[in-house]
């Protein structure tokens, strides 16, 4: 049943940037429920604290990357409307979350080879609560406005995402005995992290397997405790050349390698030949190969992770267990902080930390590197992200300088 | 979300225009390319095996196996609530497992369903409170 994996997605031709790219800054914003903020507002909360972390000030900024897929961006526009500045900024609208958040160091990379900026900031929010309340947005909306799933996929309720993925768990449980207590283990682990980071939105409400066990069904097979929070909230993260970042007030952390894939069925994800695998199967590789490491090499991971199966789904596709051993692998205590075999989401994820769509992820293993974090891995020197969007995969590997 | 009939489909947009018509006919048909014989799911202007613009909707047997299915237990989208529980879920098509129909599993209890269960398309019409329109469509029950 399985494809081969060459015949349903590729992997994207992305230059080699290793040690090119360094991340001297970062900065999140208030994470929440229901604001009343604009995303552009709590970009530019972000903005400024990760400007300040990395000991610049707004005028040191020459770069801006946001992403093209959100309205409400910070732009170069809305960046001097924030800081009252009006220098020359370069920008691109390959930042951002989600997918970008791993592959805007090659964006960056870019522009410092060409000399067209020094200080780049990469920065990305939702309001996805205040949204919610005025039921407008979200991450529903595409997905209800693209003809074909409007015509083949809404009629029969196969719409939104926690549809989508209990249709995926299914399966996976179908072809690999995959168990719902294995799902609930990377449901607490991102909730324990999550009760010790300060900034969490789930951070004072505790989860056990016990716990998920007991809670009903949202979508048979996936409870709420498997679903992302819906948040107010955002991040960004500063770059420049790792010998410029030697000179900031921060340890450095530098980009080791960056992939990216995609699936050949694009957002159909009814129709993706390998039903139960993400494009990481062609990201990881690439990434790894760049940075010269293997899976066994990373010290703490964070996956972008809209559900739980996502997570077990990139486990193993980006091979630190064989294709169907993700449950397994999974079980008990073996992604928390201490003493886990793979330190996952040490943040809380996208789960219990804020669904601000892996920009803290990335933020999150830049404390790791540093050895600041609130869960933090003893001695972690290799931290990789990986970012998802259901027809793309990204994967960016970061060392400690 | 704006069109009036949501979560109804428009059935004269040309894209799916054939799935529906035949539905109202009480058959389920596919697009398959003149040239090659291939099923193209979802519908494309050319075939993904060998490029064939012609691609004729083409009736199929109905029959099929369980993919994949969920049992929503409760209201994502408020034009559901009144279906609920429902079982909504991909169905493998006989003629090419390849094909995967999203649909409806009618007429049986959620906790019979297994993978691979035989089904065969059965037609009824989509009908949602609010909505004077209502439109046939293939869902799938067990097969005797």
């Amino acid at each position: 049943m399985s494809a081969s994996a060459a015949d349903w997605g590729s992997a994207s031709e992305i230059p080699d940037l290793a040690g090119a790219v360094a991340i001297a800054g970062v900065g999140e914003a208030d994470h929440s429920q229901a604001s009343g903020r604009s995303a552009r507002e709590i970009s530019a909360q972000a903005a400024e604290r990760a400007i300040a972390d990395a000991g610049l000030t707004p005028r040191d900024v020459d770069g801006i990357l946001y992403s093209a897929g959100f309205g409400d961006a910070f732009d170069a526009r809305a960046f001097h409307q924030h800081f009252g500045t009006s220098h020359e900024i370069w920008e691109s609208p390959r930042g951002g979350a989600t997918v970008q958040a791993a592959t805007a160091p090659a964006a960056a990379a870019e522009a410092l080879r060409a000399g067209k900026a020094r200080h780049l900031l990469n920065s990305f929010a939702v309001s996805w609560a205040t949204q919610r309340s005025q039921m407008v947005g979200g991450p529903g909306q595409f997905h209800a406005e693209e003809r074909y799933k409007a015509s083949l996929e809404l009629p029969f309720g196969w719409f939104p995402q926690p549809v989508y993925f209990a249709t995926i768990a299914r399966r996976h449980m179908i072809e690999f005995g995959t168990r719902p207590e294995q799902l609930g283990s990377i449901a607490v682990s991102a909730r324990r992290h999550a009760n010790l980071h300060p900034g969490a939105v789930m951070r004072e409400k505790k989860l056990s397997l016990a716990d998920y066990l007991a809670r009903p069904m949202l979508v048979d097979p996936l409870r709420v405790e498997d679903c992302c929070l819906i948040s107010d909230g955002g991040g960004a993260y500063l770059m420049t050349a790792p010998e410029r970042a030697r000179d900031l007030r921060r340890p450095a952390v530098t980009v080791a390698g960056v992939g990216e894939g995609r699936s050949g069925t694009g957002l159909y994800w009814s129709q993706q030949r390998d039903f139960c695998a993400t494009p990481q199967v062609f990201s990881a590789p690439a990434a790894f190969a760049m940075a010269g490491i293997r899976p066994g090499d990373v010290d703490v991971l964070a996956l972008y992770d809209p559900f739980t199966i996502v997570s077990l789904m990139q486990i193993e596709d980006m091979g630190f267990c064989a294709k169907g051993e993700g449950g397994p692998f999974v079980e008990g205590s073996a992604l928390d902080f201490d003493g886990g075999r793979l330190p996952l989401n040490t943040h809380g994820g996208l789960l219990s930390h804020a669904y601000v769509l892996g920009i803290s992820h990335v933020i999150e293993l830049v404390r790791q590197l540093r050895g600041e974090a609130a869960a933090q891995v003893p001695g972690a020197e290799i931290g990789v992200y990986g970012g998802y969007t259901g027809h793309m995969a990204s994967t960016l590997v970061l060392r400690r300088a | 979300m704006k069109d009036p009939d949501f979560p109804l489909p428009d059935t004269t947009w040309e894209g799916t225009r054939g799935f529906w018509e035949a539905a109202a006919r009480e058959q389920l048909a596919i697009p398959r390319c003149a040239a090659c014989g291939r099923f193209q799911w979802y519908p494309r202007e050319r075939c993904r095996a060998c490029g064939g613009a012609e691609l004729p909707w083409t009736v199929v047997s109905g029959r099929g196996t369980l993919f994949s299915w969920a049992v929503v237990r409760r209201a994502l989208v408020p034009a559901f609530a009144s279906k609920l529980p429902f079982v909504t879920g991909l169905v493998a098509l006989a003629e090419d497992p390849a094909v995967r129909v999203v649909t409806n599993l009618v007429d049986c209890e959620p906790e019979a369903l297994r993978a691979e269960l035989p089904v065969r398309a059965v037609f009824r019409p989509l009908v949602f409170p609010n909505l004077t329109r209502s439109v046939m469509a293939p869902l799938f029950t067990p097969a005797t």
